[in-house]
């Protein structure tokens, strides 16, 4: 009798066990290694980044940097990219020893923050005299949180309407220019609309990202993610939006999502006469478009021309139990100052740093890739920089709501009303 | 003379005792890197979630901080999201279960008659389970594409002038993900069937035959009382992985649209690795746990009182 409930015990037991672990979402290995001064005085930092083995411009801003410091050795550690927030938490969560930190987004680096994994960089910025926060346009000033600041901006990437110029030449249609209204880009949008099937091309492309409507709004300060009393300013937005969608001049939101299409090919391929994305994309294009595109400011209904970009940072910080911090900085200076800036502008990438060398960088694009339009500077070298999710505790989290009501909203299961109504109540709710 | 023998007859008795001891030891000593392994990585795991749901923690360098029922009261007064999530793991174990159940039964039972070429049918059938999820979801979302998908093509072509929009719709978004659920499992329970069906006696069948039973009075009285303890165990596993299933919904809605398929698993995961609340998120998977060992010690009930005639 008592081995039959101990038996019965136990094997409630490893039910019990069956449970546990659902959590366990493929976390990808780590290189692990130990860094070490190797008797020579030589340094191995330890930086935890994604993408870093199909990336030129990781490698060549390691490279350049050990050339420039030869005793400090760069060990990256490479994550998935999808899985990097949830990676690189547990690894901190467990004191790994990261000297270097990319963080993905402000979402990222304000969950490492409040748990106390990142260092304050005020101290190092203050007293390194080579170091001049004016020259991340006012993005350092964004990237703090109760008057601390952690991170510095490693790349930058504004928001822009990139179009197809032989596809508006062909329909005999005026370019997009900066400042048009949203009713003025959804007409755009019908004119360049043709063809049926396979060989339809729709008018624009709206990716399947919250950030895809919300940064009309957003570049004209008109919405702020973390102040839910500025959401019902989406509600235009969402309208025009939906209404493109419905009248086919872009792809269908719940197509694109079940079918995991990218916006890239649909842009290579041109079937989109205009496309709406970072300034990523203009290193993409210059690999792959064999077409003439051009680029403007984005729609919006305040009359906004070209004065303000809005868009995503990435910055960089020093690991809470980094062992050596001071070596971490003056790795991060590099990196995020104009010798990295200059790498990452050779690569198309947009750096935090901005200047004239950068811009020079830009500008001579056409001279070696076809296609690409001229004056490329007058979209990067912006007064004002808008961060698209501005830094607070409860970021990953509104994150998390918006983007949820953004898919009910867009594929029609709310209203925007409905759904805008529901994200405030929501993010009000959270603690 | 008669002390010797007593002597003796102890001797044996401690001899005989002293090797069932070793037999033990040696038994104990197969199964203990098992078990360190289950205290190490299940049971301390549970403990620790246990006691982390009375508590307040970020996961973070601040300290643990014990919030009594707090987290329990939060979640059945002020988490909107619970009783969504709740209803939606409730709605999919409860279809996915007996459908998983009974395709994979009928399957079996197919697959078990001398049809030609039941090996192939057996593998492609068997083969989404040891397919990658990923590579299965992909597939499945491309089918039911809500506008080129082949699934609403063929149903346009058979006069649906709507036909639904799949994924990419609240209503039918969890039976998407239901369908695609039996899909993937059906080809392993099959197996489990098939084993089960190979156990029922010949002898019974022909009995049936003789008494004149017809296919459903053979299936009915032969084969659905012979193979009720592979079903109490296909049953228990599939109530266990659906409860607490949320990979597929990861990979293909992200608990869409709006919070459509957001089960109780995924509800965790969001609570711990995005909203970084470790207390709340500990507090979550404890009612997960306790619905499922509640439902598995019913379960064991039942099967004792069903198979009883075994």
């Amino acid at each position: 009798m008592k081995s039959k409930i101990v038996r019965r015990l136990l094997s409630i037991v490893a039910v019990a066990g069956l449970m546990v672990g659902c959590g366990g979402k493929g976390e990808n290995s780590a290189k692990n290694s130990t860094q070490q001064d190797s008797g020579n005085g030589a340094v191995t930092l330890k930086i935890a980044l994604w993408d870093y083995s199909n990336t030129e411009y990781f490698k060549n801003i390691f490279n350049s940097f050990s050339e420039k410091y030869p005793n400090i050795k760069c060990e990256a550690v490479e994550f998935s990219s999808d899985e990097f927030d949830t990676s690189i938490l547990t690894q901190m969560s467990a004191k790994t020893d990261f000297d270097i930190v990319f963080n993905k987004d402000i979402p990222t680096i304000n969950a490492l923050i409040s748990q106390g994994h990142i260092m304050e960089l005020d101290n190092f910025m203050e007293q390194d005299k080579d170091f001049d926060k004016r020259n991340y346009s006012g993005l350092i000033e964004q990237l703090t949180m109760d008057n601390k600041t952690y991170g510095v901006p490693f790349r930058k990437d504004n928001t822009l309407l990139f179009y197809n110029k032989d596809l508006f030449d062909k329909a005999g249609v005026a370019y997009p220019k900066d400042g048009m209204s949203m009713k003025e880009y959804e007409d755009l949008a019908e004119k360049m609309t043709s063809g049926e099937g396979n060989d339809k091309v729709y008018g624009a492309h709206t990716h399947t990202w919250t950030s895809n409507v919300s940064q009309y709004a957003r570049r004209v300060e008109e919405f702020n993610p973390i102040d839910s009393s500025t959401y019902e300013a989406l509600i235009p937005y969402y309208n025009t939006i939906l209404d493109m969608q419905s009248k086919q001049f872009t792809q269908d939101y719940g197509s694109l999502k079940t079918s995991n299409i990218h916006y890239s090919g649909v842009f290579y391929n041109q079937q989109a006469a205009m496309l709406e994305i970072g300034t990523w994309y203009i290193n993409m294009l210059c690999e792959n478009a064999d077409f003439n595109w051009g680029v403007c400011s984005l729609p919006n209904d305040k009359g906004e021309a070209n004065d303000k970009a809005v868009g995503g940072v990435t910055p960089v910080s020093i690991g809470k139990y980094s062992k050596n911090p001071e070596v971490a900085w003056e790795f991060i200076k590099y990196i995020c100052g104009e010798e990295g800036a200059k790498i990452l502008a050779q690569n198309g990438i947009l750096p935090g740093f901005g200047g004239e060398a950068v811009n020079n960088i830009f500008d001579a694009l056409p001279e070696s890739h076809k296609g690409v339009p001229e004056n490329l500077s007058r979209y990067i070298d912006l007064d004002t920089y808008v961060i698209e999710f501005p830094m607070s505790i409860k970021a990953k989290e509104i994150d998390t709501i918006i983007n949820e009501e953004h898919s009910a909203i867009m594929t029609g299961t709310e209203t925007p009303e409905e759904g805008i109504k529901h994200m405030t109540e929501r993010v009000n709710e959270l603690k | 003379m008669f002390g010797w023998v007593k002597g003796k007859t102890v001797e044996v008795s401690v001899r005989k005792r002293s090797t069932k001891f070793r037999n033990t030891m040696v038994a104990y000593s197969f199964i203990l890197p098992n078990l360190i392994g289950f205290f190490i990585f299940t049971f301390l795991p549970i403990v620790f979630a246990l006691i982390l749901s009375f508590c307040e923690w970020n996961a973070g360098n601040s300290d643990i901080k014990f919030v009594g029922l707090s987290n329990y009261i939060t979640m059945f007064t002020n988490d909107k999201s619970f009783p969504i999530a709740l209803k939606n793991t409730l709605y999919y174990t409860a279809v996915t279960v007996p459908l998983t159940l009974m395709v994979s039964l009928g399957l079996a039972i197919i697959m078990n008659k001398p049809i030609k070429g039941k090996e192939f049918f057996r593998s492609c059938f068997f083969f989404p389970y040891i397919a990658s999820l990923v590579a299965v979801a992909v597939v499945w979302m491309a089918l039911f594409n809500p506008d080129k998908g082949p699934v609403n093509q063929i149903l346009i072509k058979l006069g649906v002038s709507v036909p639904p929009r799949w994924a990419a719709s609240q209503t039918w978004a969890m039976p998407t993900i239901i369908g695609l659920t039996v899909w993937k499992n059906m080809g392993y329970y099959m197996i489990v069937y098939l084993a089960g069906l190979q156990g029922v006696p010949r002898e019974l069948y022909e009995a049936a035959q003789i008494d004149g039973a017809g296919k459903w009075k053979q299936f009915t009285n032969v084969i659905w009382p012979c193979i009720t303890p592979t079903t109490f165990f296909v049953l228990m596993m599939l109530i266990i992985s659906t409860f607490k299933s949320y990979d597929i919904m990861y990979i293909t809605t992200q608990g869409g649209p709006g919070e459509a398929t957001k089960v109780l698993a995924y509800h965790i995961y969001n609570s711990a690795f995005v909203s970084l609340k470790f207390g709340y998120a500990s507090a979550v998977a404890m009612v997960l746990m306790t619905m499922v060992v509640a439902i598995s010690i019913m379960e064991f009930k039942a099967e004792k009182k069903f198979t009883d005639y075994l």
